[in-house]
Parts: structure tokens; sequence; C-alpha cells
């Protein structure tokens, strides 16, 4: 199978400014780059032109439009990796359909789970069709079986196998929505971020201008990245279709199976942009390290974009060392900041810095909201040192603000809002949820950071998400895993994260009433054995004696907080390690 | 390596007509899973995965992988997501053997 070429042989590089995704499909349609699935072998799969994606989507369109769907409604779509993603997303496009991409079944063991959260995803957006991979097919139908408005489910069979009609296609415009993004709000209580064309398409001239990756002729993109998070579908999807670059992609399944694979193409097809979240990072030196072919070339990668976690210096320096000798380039690293509510990203370093850190004292830090310059940044004990995450997109803004609102002075750290044309209308069918983090036209992130000379240093996040190897997972859907298992009572659970320095590890505090030693061992055990049945999580666990409780606000709620404190205290058996 | 053997024979049987030894499958699972072992607990057909071992989730699809590799199989994603037991697997991997 020939590769698809990284130039175009006359159509010009038009770096973003379209009005619509329809417009840049339909834009990008006139060159030669587009779309290479490998799978972990490094062996090419298939290979779809822009040209031949769009010519495919009309075609899904017509059977869409013909089968009935009115504009507006809403299709589920199972987001793994595979031409199928592209076929009903960009069909859905030119019908005037929104398409809602979900996430696969992790892990052994995962399928109630995925169920459950499946038929979350349908309520939350009221789907009217659902199709994925073929097999999923039966996922599906149990899953919509509750929700009588589905009229279509299936693998793609049951997309193509509708009729095509003569119909006129009625492509999304300017002023629509583009998809419903869900990556917000726990499981349990999904929340779908609105993606609209407009904003996409400001967040797009973001991230491929100048001030983004500027993106050049010459540029290809690789890429891991699952397409249901935005990372992946905005950032390694949208962004090389904004500036008609061809694009090659693994699994994330296969990347994390085969990590080595990610650099062995970037090398083998002199891809020059590809991201990753810190853990990925990590994962290729400790799993890739070993298995490095002689001829690795790594001096194409011109940008090596971090996102979608706290950025982590330690791993990311680990990285270059291992590659340095194979080519890698430090100053290549680009780390930013953003979150799908501003669709993809709102802050990138400036080029070739590398990665630039600021080292503050922990003291001050956790009792004076002050990120005062540590005295001795060698001292990990009293020292805590944060990445620099660039300067916010013209055209944007971004604030730290304290408690009472007042905006903060660079080195006081406060929480994080941001606003300008990226910025989502609201999550769907949710005013309030929307109300709650759109004031006045700003949104508040729910993280935690300070200014630098006006760059953004992100410490944490206000809220009580977890992040795990680049995955957001909700305290609330572990408890709700141990609780649902009958492990241990309602309420006598609280998980959160602790932060290692190079990662967060989870911890989930649990009241224990049982006795001795025996009991309280097989305790933990299925606590842990819950939580990683149903999450997919590691966790460690906390046994709390049943006298001391498990910590609330004052309006009684769990305290995930002051359980933390308790947990980092060494209240709770057995005693954290020496963060 | 700590297996049970006992009610294993009539899955032997079953073997014997499939092809791949249920045996040599049993084996091949519990090489991955005995270093994640707990305490004295035997591993068996019945042991869930996920819960009874400390293995972590990042070394279970590990096993899953090595385990397609070593018997040339591919486990679709839906099968693996019903997969919690010992005997579950194997029985997954016995079937996808017998139809190569």
């Amino acid at each position: 199978m020939k590769m698809l070429p990284t130039r175009h042989s006359t159509l010009p590089l038009h770096r973003a400014g379209f009005t619509s995704v329809p417009a840049m499909l339909d834009y990008a349609a006139k060159g030669e780059t587009g779309v290479t699935f490998y799978n972990a072998k490094g062996e090419q799969l298939s290979a779809l032109p822009w040209r031949e994606i769009r010519d495919r989507a009309h075609v899904v369109a017509r059977k869409l439009i013909g089968a009935g769907f009115a504009r507006g409604e809403r299709i589920l779509i199972t987001a793994d990796t595979w031409p199928g993603f592209f076929d009903s997303f960009f069909g859905a496009q030119y019908a005037g359909l929104l398409p809602v991409p979900v996430s696969i079944p992790v892990g052994i063991g995962g399928k109630d789970a995925y169920l459950d959260q499946l038929r979350r995803q349908f309520a939350a957006s009221g789907a009217v069709a659902a199709v994925g991979l073929d097999d999923l097919a039966g996922y599906l139908a149990d899953a919509a079986r509750e929700f009588p408005a589905i009229r279509l489910h299936g693998g793609m069979e049951a997309l193509h196998s509708l009729p095509e009609k003569p119909v006129d296609l009625r492509p999304l415009g300017a002023d629509e929505l583009c998809y419903i993004q869900f990556s917000s709000g726990s499981t349990r209580h999904p929340h779908g971020v609105q993606i609209t064309q407009r904003a996409l398409m400001a967040n797009l001239a973001g991230m491929v201008g100048p001030a983004g990756l500027d993106v050049v002729e010459g540029d290809r993109a690789i890429s891991w990245l699952p397409l249901y998070h935005d990372m992946g579908l905005i950032g390694f999807l949208m962004g090389p279709l904004a500036s008609q670059l061809s694009i090659d992609y693994l699994t994330p399944r296969d990347f994390a199976r085969r990590p080595m694979q990610w650099l062995n193409l970037i090398s083998r097809n002199r891809s020059t942009i590809s991201y990753s979240p810190s853990f990925g990072y990590d994962l290729a030196v400790r799993r890739g390290a070993a298995q490095v072919p002689p001829d690795l070339d790594l001096r194409c990668w011109r940008h090596a974009g971090i996102g979608g976690d706290m950025v982590r210096a330690d791993v990311l320096e680990r990285f270059a060392s291992t590659f340095e000798p194979y080519g890698f380039d430090r100053t290549a690293f680009i780390p930013s900041y953003g979150m799908a509510e501003v669709c993809l990203a709102i802050t990138f370093c400036p080029h070739d810095t590398a990665v630039r850190t600021d080292t503050v004292d922990r003291t001050a830090l956790a009792e004076t909201q002050r990120a005062v310059p540590a005295a001795d940044p060698g001292d990990h004990q009293r020292a805590r040192r944060f990445v620099i995450c660039g300067r916010v997109l013209p055209g944007h803004r971004l604030e730290v603000r304290g408690p009472d609102g007042a905006v903060l002075a660079d080195r006081e750290v406060g929480r994080i809002f941001v606003s300008g044309p990226s910025v989502m209308p609201g999550y769907f069918g949710e005013p309030e949820a929307s109300r709650e983090v759109l004031v006045d036209g700003w949104l508040d992130t729910g993280d935690l950071g300070y200014m630098l000379d006006g760059e953004i240093v992100v410490t944490g996040r206000a809220k009580d998400l977890i992040i795990v190897n680049g995955r957001n997972v909700w305290p609330q859907d572990i408890e709700w895993a141990v609780e649902a298992k009958r492990v241990v009572k309602n309420g006598d659970a609280a998980a959160f994260s602790i932060d290692t320095g190079e990662g967060e590890r989870v911890v989930v505090a649990v009241l224990a009433r049982v006795s001795g030693d025996e009991a309280r061992a097989s305790l933990a055990r299925e606590v842990a054995g819950a939580v990683r049945e149903a999450i997919a999580v590691d966790c460690d666990v906390a046994l709390v004696p049943p006298t001391m409780g498990l910590p609330t606000t004052s309006s009684g709620k769990l305290s995930r907080a002051r359980t933390k404190a308790n947990y980092l205290a060494g209240l709770y058996a057995p005693k954290p390690e020496a963060a | 390596m700590i297996v049970e053997t006992d009610g294993m024979t009539d899955t032997l049987e079953r073997a014997r007509v499939s092809g791949q030894s249920r045996g040599e499958v049993i084996r091949e699972i519990c090489r991955h899973l005995v270093p994640f072992q707990t305490g004295e607990r035997p591993i068996t057909g019945d042991t869930v995965i996920a819960k009874d071992l400390t293995i972590d989730s990042l070394a279970i699809m590990d096993m899953v992988m090595e385990l397609e590799d070593h018997f040339d199989i591919s486990i679709p994603m839906n099968v693996v997501a019903e997969i919690h037991t010992v005997d579950q697997l194997a029985d997954t991997i016995q079937k996808l053997c017998a139809r190569r």
C-alpha cells in the first residue's frame, strides 16, 4: 500500500479560517493528503485521502437524510480509531446531524460499567441513532432497549444498508453546533459540551496559527490519542483537517501495548507534529526504551506537545534523555493547557524553549496560596516544581481570580477563568450545570494556578476530579463502584488522588467495619478489586476506623479534601510514604 | 506454580476435542497471573482476575495481548469486557483457537 503524501502537488496550504467542518473537508478534499490507519506492528491497515472521506461522507449523509433523520438530531458513535468513525462523523456533518462520540470498553470484565455509561450518554444526549464497531453492536442494542427514541443502532452495516436517496445534502453551517463532547462530568452525571462550529473554527485558528503549532507546508501529524477525547478529535483530526495535513493513526490500545510503534512511525513517516499527555511519554520510556531500533531517527519531530493532564517535567526530561541519542530535540516540547469547554486549547508555550519550570516553596503554597520561589529548588521536601504552560491564545483572555472574584497578581494562586470565541455556549440540555461554570461570558475552569509574566502555571484542580493516565475519573464513580459491589455501605468510601510527583495515585478511604488483620486485608483487596473491575483504575486503600468516620463538610456532604488531608497526616492505615 | 487441578478433568477432556489443550491454555494464563497471587490463595478456574489478584489494569492488558500473540488469536473487545474469571478467559481462548 502506498503512503499518503505529506505535501500536495498544487493545493495551497490554507491554515484554518474556514466557516464549518464541512467547509474544511470540502477544501482538503481538493488535495492528496489524508488519513492512514496502522496496527500494533506498524503495518498500514488502510488509507483514506480526505477526498475519499468526503465522498464516503456524502453517501452516508444521503442515507441518513433519506432515512428521515431531522436536522439537529444526535447520533452516538463509538469513537474507536477506524474508518467507520470517519464515515459516521462526517456523514452526520453533511446530513445536519450532531455526532456524539463516546468511548469504547476498557479492560476485562468492564461490560456492565460500559452499558451503564452508554445508557447515561443516551439519556444526556437524547440520541436517536447509535452506530459503532461491529463488535459493539450487541452492547448498543442492549443499552438502546430502554430508549424508544433510538430508531437506528448497530455496527456500520446498520448505516451502510440504508438506501441512498437522491436528496440534497444539508451540511451543518457556521451558526450551528458541530458535535457533543462527553468529557466533562462524572459517568453518573455526564455533561455533554456543546461544540459549536464557530467556537471550533476559532480554536483551530489559534491551534494551527503562529501562537499555537504554527503549521507549515511539509508538516505531517501522527496520533494514538482516542477520538472520543477532545485532544484526539480536535487536536488530531480537526487540526490536520483544518490545515490539510496527512495524519497517521495508531489506536490507543495498540499504543499502550507497543508504545515504540508511535516513535517508529514518526521516524519512518518523518512526522513533525504529535501530542501526548505526560503519561504517554512516560510509557514510551518505561516500556519502549528496551526495544529502540538502532536506526530510529526523531530529528523530524518539531512539535512534541503535552496536554491533557498536569505536565510533568521529570517525565519529559527522562523522555528527552532517553531519545536524544536518536535525534529527539528537547526544545520540540510544547507544554499547553486547555479543556473541552473551550473546544481544546487555551494556552501554548512559545516554540523552541523546551520545558520551563518554576520551583516554589511548598509551605507558602499550601498555607498562603502564594507561589514564592523556593530558597533551595533542589530540596524536594520544601520545594515543588511546576511547568509553565504558556500564553493565552490571541483573541482570548485568561484571568486568575481570588475567592472574592478579584483578579490576582503574579504568583498568587487562584481559580483560572477564560473567555473568548472558543468558549462553549453551555452543556447540552443542562442549563443549570452550564450556569455554574459560565458567568458573564467567562468560563470557570475549575483549575487552580498562578500567572508568571503573562504565562499560566497550573497547580492543580479546585474540583475533586482525578486524572489517571490521561483519563478523567470522578471520585464519585470510584466510590459508587465500591458501594455498588456492596463491599462497603453507601457513604463509607471517599476517593481522592495524591500527587506522587510523577503522576496521580488514587486512594480510596473506606470505613473498616471489620476487625482482625486477615479481614482488614481482605476488605482492602475487595475494594481495590471492585475499583479495578468497574473503572480499570488501580488504587491504594486506606482503612478508616469506624469511630473516626469520614469527614464531612458543614452541609453534611462528604469532604474528600479533608479525607485526603487526614490520610496525608497519617491518621489512617496504612500511613502514606512521605510524598 | 500453584494451580488447583480439582474439577479440571472434564475441562481437559473438552480441550482434547477443540485442538488446543485446556491444560496448556490454563498453564499459559497462570504463567502470567502467578506473580500477582495474593497470600496463599491458589489460582483456580474461579479466580476473578481483576479482583482476586493484585494485577493492575495495564498488566491485564499486557497479559491479554501476550495470550493473543501466543495463541495467534484476537479477542474482540466485547468478549474481553465479559471475561471475569480464569475459566472464562480459557474458554474464550479455546473457542477462538478451535475456530482458527
